[in-house]
């Protein structure tokens, strides 16, 4: 056994532990009116089961990542899976650090899903190791890298207080026009995550299947020397075709459900290199996720925010405002640092410029605009509370978007992080 | 309001205009405030603001403008908006093309609403004028905010009273009262030594108290706020042209070229791009082609005699050899070269040509010809040859005439004078195109006529070819500003540090006959100075709930 199967193997363990942990602390919240038992006597043993769980977790990931790093070289942030495998164990990491300031367990009930999903969409990319190319070898791609992530898991740690502040303090019973306008947003959230899961679930699904499609297109595009230039592009599928590539022809295509051709083309406005493959997957994500959603709706018969909604009863809704807010301020400069000021000395050393205005650069300066908007919201009288809940829910929207959207989306310099 | 403001407190301060509360004892001044019992606002300890005046003139109301943290928030907001289409479409700038076109490209490439982003100057987005007017907005909003605030504030704290008024104790967002039933001096020893165990600095005065600790923390956000006045200067000041360098320069591999703008020469001893080896990649990327490095092997000299001297070589002095990689740049005193580009295609120098008599089938030679500097006569055997012309880049313009396209030897060509055995006496023209594809395309054999069946000039062997494999281009920068900016950041960091993992606590205490009051106040994280009071009162054996503290004032 060599220090990658070690890697893998620790990798997994973390995973199914964090899943355990999840389940003891709904345990925790849920088994709290079960009969015959003292409510408090019962959460405090169960949310303490869980959290020890969710430790040896988390030794069980940091062990994941040592010996990963021991085996490949090079310290492992440098493509999507292994960034965002590094965020979800900063999260893990951020939760234990609060939940030692603040000692409230039940924060976990919403760590500890954002840590899974984290994973299990990490694990959608290539999990394989690549040795460095030229532009990221520096030490400051441990700084730059990590600092990032270690900011960015402390707002999403923000994101799961205030959607929980949220939660606790919407008037689920209310039919009143803005607590209805409010139930339907937080269920729109939780339909969001929950379309991530189908993301991942649909991935999986296809993957195990080996299912594939392979189809051939002709793509323009302007050489350095802005000269039209034609080639044949091979476009290979994973998930059964929704939408086959703009102007292509299938050469082959696994049967889906009796399907054989792909029913609808991608419109040519979507533009960028596998634009039909990636509007493909959102599509199969977006189903998946409603039919999961649907599902869970059929069986519990009410809304998903009503159901949480009275479980969070004992939890003080001033405390959750205040780990919201205590979060992003510490979040904050050790986001300024890794991913501004590093990002700006390594920048100057690797391209010779400090700043690109490159995509990512970009959004990450949106990023701390936001948050700084953020921070000074919080001075105003009437800014506490519900509304600043909302900014941080917003907030980690614009964080996953600078994370993976430029990534998948937009170019630009840092587009080699390993998407394929 | 028509009669000047009654602004002197019941404790005989005399307040300035717009206070809210005292800033001697802290009692709520504005009658409404007093008469409610809700939680008070203690921004700024309660403290008049310089923007705060009764008859603003025109510079005071563009004063209060800026001071405001709404505007400051909104400024915020717009900037933010505003920066999205330009994360989000390709700027104009990161296209190398010169050939390219913005007018036409966005519309192409977007559509219509590309079309309008680009008249609104979204393809420019970051060098557009109204992006430069927010971030002077931002800029002055920062000085004027921060300025408005931390002289108060500095006031404010600078001289605090001790004994504070009764409704300002229970009007704290942290607030407790309840009946002693020991010795007060000795209750107030006790809680004291507490206090500056958790390393609160206090102050007694009678039967009140005031404990204060990490008061510097409340200067974080002005600290963070001058080093982005100074990003914000740099910025400014490097937009000023001179002040920094940003060009590129061309080497193709053994050239030494002159740096435009600078008396320094820089030669490339080698371009070349290193891959990873089958065994350094893992076992499913076996197949697969990935670059380990980009390299040049770089000298700096710079020129010490005859740099103007088109005729003569310049007298250049070794500086510094570095090999350039995509982290490490050539670096000399601030002047930095920077991997940035390069071609493989590659360019011939010299040739060495013989010359093959057809009848005899003898060959003589070789004989060097130059691409760039090719002598004017040569001596071949029995053969004597003139050049007449050259061409570098040779091609049939639209005339019929030849002429070259550029000066890069990419089909270079010789028109030589020959004379020699079995030619005529003086001499027959022969053009010679050292390239075999050229040869073949311009058909050498028909130009030459019946002279090609009596003599060939032709290259033997790749050893009597002389060229360079790689071309590198490499970025020239010099920003000695961009250090200010680092300063800048530093400041920034060191006042988010402070600001963030510090916060202010002051914790205040009357005694009036057995009836203990204390209020507290921190700028961030209540729950913390809840639970330090809680544990505080406990080790003098009073036992209460940190959670008993809480008087509210979070809920909106």
């Amino acid at each position: 056994m060599n220090l990658m199967s070690v890697s893998t193997l620790s990798f997994t363990l973390a995973f199914v532990l964090y899943c355990i942990s999840f389940g003891l602390y709904c345990v925790a919240v849920g088994g709290k009116r079960w009969s015959n038992r003292d409510a408090k006597a019962h959460e405090k043993k169960w949310t303490k089961l869980a959290f020890l769980v969710a430790i040896i977790g988390l030794v069980a990931q940091v062990t994941s990542f040592t010996t990963r790093w021991i085996f490949i070289g090079h310290i492992p942030n440098s493509n999507l899976y292994e960034y965002i495998t590094l965020f979800a164990l900063f999260t893990m990491i951020a939760f234990f650090i609060i939940q030692f300031i603040y000692k409230k367990p039940l924060l976990g009930m919403f760590a500890l899903p954002l840590t899974i999903i984290l994973i299990g969409y990490a694990s959608v990319f290539d999990t394989g190791v690549q040795p460095l190319i030229p532009q990221l070898q520096s030490h400051w791609l441990k700084i730059h890298v990590s600092l990032a992530a270690l900011g960015e898991a402390f707002f999403a740690l923000s994101f799961a207080a205030a959607l929980m502040y949220l939660l606790r303090t919407v008037d689920f019973n209310s039919k009143e026009k803005s607590a209805v306008r409010q139930q339907r947003v937080i269920e729109f959230v939780i339909i969001s995550v929950i379309i991530v899961c189908g993301f991942i679930f649909s991935a999986f699904t296809f993957k195990g299947m080996g299912y594939t499609a392979t189809y051939e297109h002709e793509a323009i595009s302007l050489d350095t020397k802005n000269q039209l230039v034609t080639s044949i592009v091979q476009v290979e599928y994973t998930m059964p075709p929704i939408f086959r590539p703009y102007n292509s022809t299938q050469i082959h295509m696994d049967s889906f459900l009796g399907l054989t051709s792909a029913p609808l083309e991608t419109p040519e406005w979507f533009g960028g290199a596998n634009a039909g493959r990636k509007l493909n997957t959102v599509i199969w994500s977006i189903i998946s996720g409603l039919l999961l959603y649907g599902i869970i709706r059929l069986i519990i018969r009410k809304p998903l925010g009503k159901l949480i909604h009275p479980f969070l009863d004992g939890i003080d809704e001033n405390d959750l405002d205040e780990i919201s807010y205590r979060t992003i301020v510490i979040g904050f400069p050790i986001f300024t640092l890794g991913a501004l000021i590093f990002a700006a000395i390594w920048a100057e050393k690797a391209w010779g410029r400090f700043w690109n205005w490159d995509p990512k650069e970009t959004w990450a300066l949106i990023t701390w605009l936001y948050y700084s908007a953020y921070l000074h919201f919080r001075l105003s009288r009437g800014w506490q509370g519900k509304p600043s809940a909302w900014l941080a829910v917003v907030g980690f929207i614009i964080v996953l978007f600078t994370l993976v959207g430029v990534n998948l989306l937009v170019a630009g310099m840092h587009s080699y992080a390993g998407v394929q | 309001m028509l009669l000047p403001e009654n602004t002197k407190c019941e404790c005989g301060h005399q307040n300035g205009i717009g206070t809210i509360l005292c800033e001697s004892c802290g009692k709520p001044l504005d009658p409404e405030l007093a008469n409610s019992n809700e939680v008070l606002e203690m921004r700024y300890d309660g403290v008049a603001r310089p923007s705060q005046k009764a008859n603003p003139n025109f510079i005071d109301k563009i004063w209060n403008f800026f001071s405001s943290v709404k505007v400051a928030i909104y400024l915020i907001l717009i900037t933010l908006v505003l920066t999205i289409p330009g994360a989000i479409i390709q700027q104009a700038d990161t296209f190398l093309s010169v050939t390219f076109d913005p007018s036409t490209y966005y519309k192409e490439t977007y559509g219509t609403i590309g079309h309008i982003f680009y008249l609104l100057g979204f393809h420019k987005s970051f060098e557009s004028w109204w992006f430069t007017t927010l971030l002077v907005m931002i800029a002055a909003s920062l000085v004027i905010c921060s300025i408005d605030r931390v002289v108060p504030l500095y006031r404010a704290l600078n001289k605090q009273q001790i004994k504070k008024h009764l409704s300002f104790l229970k009007r704290q967002k942290a607030s407790l009262s309840i009946e002693l039933s020991r010795d007060t001096d000795q209750f107030l020893n006790q809680f004291s030594e507490q206090l500056k165990k958790k390393r609160y600095r206090v102050h007694r005065e009678g039967q009140a108290l005031l404990a204060e600790k990490y008061r510097f923390s409340r200067w974080g956000p002005y600290i963070n706020h001058i080093g982005l006045i100074v990003i914000l200067i740099t910025l400014v000041f490097r937009s000023f042209p001179n002040l920094h360098m940003d060009s590129y320069v061309k080497i193709v591999d053994g050239d030494t070229v002159p740096i435009v703008g600078t008396n320094f020469y820089v030669k490339s001893d080698g371009f070349k791009i290193v891959y990873y080896e089958k065994d350094e990649l893992p076992a499913d990327k076996q197949d697969t082609v990935l670059v380990k490095s980009f390299e040049t092997e770089a000298t700096l000299y710079k020129c010490v005699a005859l740099c103007d001297d088109v005729t003569q070589e310049p007298q250049l002095e070794l500086l510094k050899e570095h090999k350039i990689l995509v982290n490490s740049p050539l670096s000399y005193k601030g002047f930095r070269l920077h991997q940035f580009d390069y071609d493989l295609t590659p360019r011939l120098n010299a040739v060495s040509p013989s010359i093959v008599d057809k009848e005899t089938g003898e060959t003589y030679g070789p004989f060097l010809l130059s691409m760039f500097n090719p002598e004017q006569n040569f001596e071949v055997g029995p053969y004597k040859l003139t050049l007449l012309s050259k061409y570098m880049d040779f091609i049939i313009d639209s005339s019929g005439e030849p002429t070259t396209q550029s000066s890069s030897p990419n089909s270079p060509a010789f028109i030589f004078n020959i004379m020699g055995p079995g030619l005529a006496e003086s001499g027959e023209n022969y053009m010679y195109f050292p390239l075999e594809k050229d040869k073949v395309r311009f058909a050498q054999d028909s130009i030459n006529r019946e002279l090609s069946e009596k003599i060939e000039i032709k290259v033997f062997g790749m050893e009597n070819v002389d060229y360079a494999e790689a071309t590198t281009y490499l970025n020239v920068r010099y920003d000695p500003v961009a250090k200010y900016l680092l300063i800048g950041s530093l400041i920034c960091m060191i006042g988010l540090t402070m600001g963030s993992y510090w916060n202010h606590r002051r914790v205040w205490l009357r005694i009036d006959a057995q009836t203990l009051t204390l209020g507290a106040h921190t700028n961030k994280n209540w729950y913390a100075i809840r639970q330090e009071i809680a544990g505080c009162l406990k080790q003098v054996d009073i036992v209460v709930d940190q959670k008993e503290l809480d008087n509210g004032g979070n809920k909106s």
